[in-house]
């Protein structure tokens, strides 16, 4: 647990229509407090995260933001109260050149559009020369700068990160958990969905452990990675 | 035939129609983008548009001219009204049935327009226009202020388009609806905006339609398969595609008489259409599959 957090999420349950997916998942992120989220697929890593940004309505169970009960709040709500969120998949507009793709993310954004779009072009300078480019003809990993500077482009206090390394190579994957530690430094929390279960739990302040919907276990990075039935389970052994 | 009887009488009533076209297929491809369904009221809400003008000069003896502005602003404000009424509450259901709903506001707007005006074939203004002559180039002046108003409302929807905070998030939304929605774009405004534009263009289409051939309940109707063709062709989602899709239709319908009888110059958009499917589903500009 974590004394004063900037997100809380209890006895979550819910789904997409059909059977519930999450069956109570509980969890906390602290300010300025990076959060690993790990389990196999399917576990509902993704589901948990659409469910706090409001994609997908809880049947049961609270989600509380600062000092707001947001479940069932819709996403555009959501994002005004200071949460970004970089989905897992499609998270770019393809045929909109990169710059456009961070002015979406600054849609509701009325003033200090320049300020915003500079401080993300510093944080990834590799799109700098890029800003004219369509953002479906970027590599992978250039992508996934776009969708991530796209949810900074609102100054969110919270950050939402499924998967942003997946299928990139590990020069990018260095890049990009630098700048989420970049991101930390300037004050925003980070809950941080990873496959690379090792990498996450060593990068992490705290982690939880999800499968089939459920906690499975919960602890600093350091103890998770330190445990050997996890490490059986989720590591590789 | 030399170049210049070629160009007075194929090529130019063939840029003519495939304005009309484009126009038109503009706003299919924007119902295909943006909302993601097959809009088959699209031709009858442009006859719609066209009798309004009518109306508005039977009433006031205003130049049609004038009154084709009024006109697409009702005709917009009836396009948004239909989603509103009809469209709205099947967003969540599968597009088939926005498809048929709009099969029945094609006939429900035909029905109003044939009950009000009838099903004669009425013209805007009487007598017989002569074309002036430039350079050997004979060119009516209907046709020619059709031209320029093609091009200035295909130039103002692409500078909305490319640089507007709302014509952006248009094609956000065409280009992901999620993330749109995420992003923190408004999606129902910026659905109600896609309609106003549709209406706008729609009424515009019909009324150039009206003013170079004649108004009739069934005309808007078709102008359909042409329309879907040149959206189709020109990449769907894509409005340079719809323009450059709706000049090629027009241009080949005209032309095809020199070599086909007249009665299959209708099919000629449904042969376009075809071959262009198997071939090329994405269009000439690489739209959406379909
Ligand atoms: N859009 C959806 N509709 C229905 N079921 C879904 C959807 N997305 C995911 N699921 C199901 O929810 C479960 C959890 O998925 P997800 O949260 O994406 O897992 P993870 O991100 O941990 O790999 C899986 O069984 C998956 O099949
Ligand atoms: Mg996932």
């Amino acid at each position: 647990m974590t004394a004063d957090p900037i997100l809380s999420v209890a006895g979550a349950v819910g789904g997409y229509g059909g059977a519930d997916i999450l069956h109570g998942i509980d969890l906390t992120v602290g300010r300025r407090e990076i959060v690993g989220v790990i389990g196999p697929n399917g576990a509902g890593k993704s589901t948990v995260l659409k469910a706090i940004f409001g994609l997908i309505r809880l049947r049961q169970g609270s989600i509380r933001f600062e000092d707001q009960d947001i479940a069932g709040w819709p996403p555009n709500r959501i994002v005004r109260c200071g949460i970004g969120y970089v989905p897992q998949v499609d998270n770019v507009f393809r045929e909109m050149t990169v710059q456009e793709n961070l002015e979406m993310g600054a849609f509701l954004r009325r003033e200090g559009l320049e300020a915003a779009l500079e401080r993300v072009y510093v944080l990834f300078p590799d799109l700098v020369e890029k800003r004219r480019k369509p953002a479906g003809s970027l590599s992978g990993g250039q992508r996934q700068m776009v969708a991530f500077g796209r949810a900074l482009m609102l100054d969110p206090q919270l950050l939402l990160l499924d998967e942003p390394t997946a299928g990139l190579s590990p020069r990018y994957c260095e890049q990009i958990f630098q700048i989420i530690r970049d991101v930390r430094a300037a004050g925003v929390a980070v809950l941080l969905v990873e496959q690379h279960a090792k990498q996450a739990l060593a990068f992490s302040d705290r982690a939880y452990v999800l499968a089939s919907g459920r906690n499975r276990a919960e602890g600093s990075g350091a103890d998770l990675l330190a445990d050997r039935e996890i490490a059986q389970m989720f590591l590789g052994g | 035939m030399d170049l210049l009887s070629f160009l007075n009488f194929y090529l130019v009533p063939g840029i003519v129609l495939g304005s009309i076209y484009a126009l038109g297929a503009i706003g299919i491809t924007l119902v295909f983008g943006v909302l993601r369904f097959a809009h088959l009221a699209h031709g009858d809400m442009a006859t719609m548009g066209a009798f309004l003008v009518l109306a508005l000069v039977a009433g006031t003896g205003m130049n049609p001219w004038l009154a084709l502005p009024f006109a697409m602003i009702a005709t917009a404000g009836i396009a948004v009204g239909l989603h509103w009424l009809f469209y709205e509450h099947l967003r969540r259901r599968s597009a088939i049935l926005t498809v048929i709903a709009s099969l029945g506001v094609a006939l429900m707007l035909r029905a109003i327009v044939q009950v009000v005006w009838g099903v004669d074939s009425l013209t805007y203004v009487g007598g017989i226009v002569r074309p002036e002559s430039y350079f050997g180039i004979r060119i009516k002046d209907r046709e020619f202020w059709t031209l320029a108003a093609t091009v200035v409302l295909v130039v103002a929807l692409m500078l909305f388009l490319g640089y507007t905070r709302w014509g952006k998030a248009m094609r956000a939304m065409s280009d992901n609806p999620d993330l749109a929605q995420l992003s923190g774009i408004d999606t129902r405004l910026t659905t109600i905006l896609t309609w106003t534009i549709i209406g706008l263009l729609g009424a515009a289409a019909g009324f150039f339609l009206g003013i170079n051939t004649e108004l009739k309940s069934l005309m808007g109707w078709y102008m359909l398969l042409p329309m879907f063709a040149a959206a189709i062709l020109g990449g769907v989602g894509r409005v340079e595609g719809a323009v450059l899709g709706g000049m090629i239709i027009g241009i080949a319908e005209e032309c095809s008489v020199i070599f086909l009888p007249s009665e299959y110059k209708s099919a000629l958009a449904f042969a376009v259409l075809l071959i262009m499917l198997a071939l090329r589903p994405t269009g000439l500009l690489r739209g959406k599959v379909l």
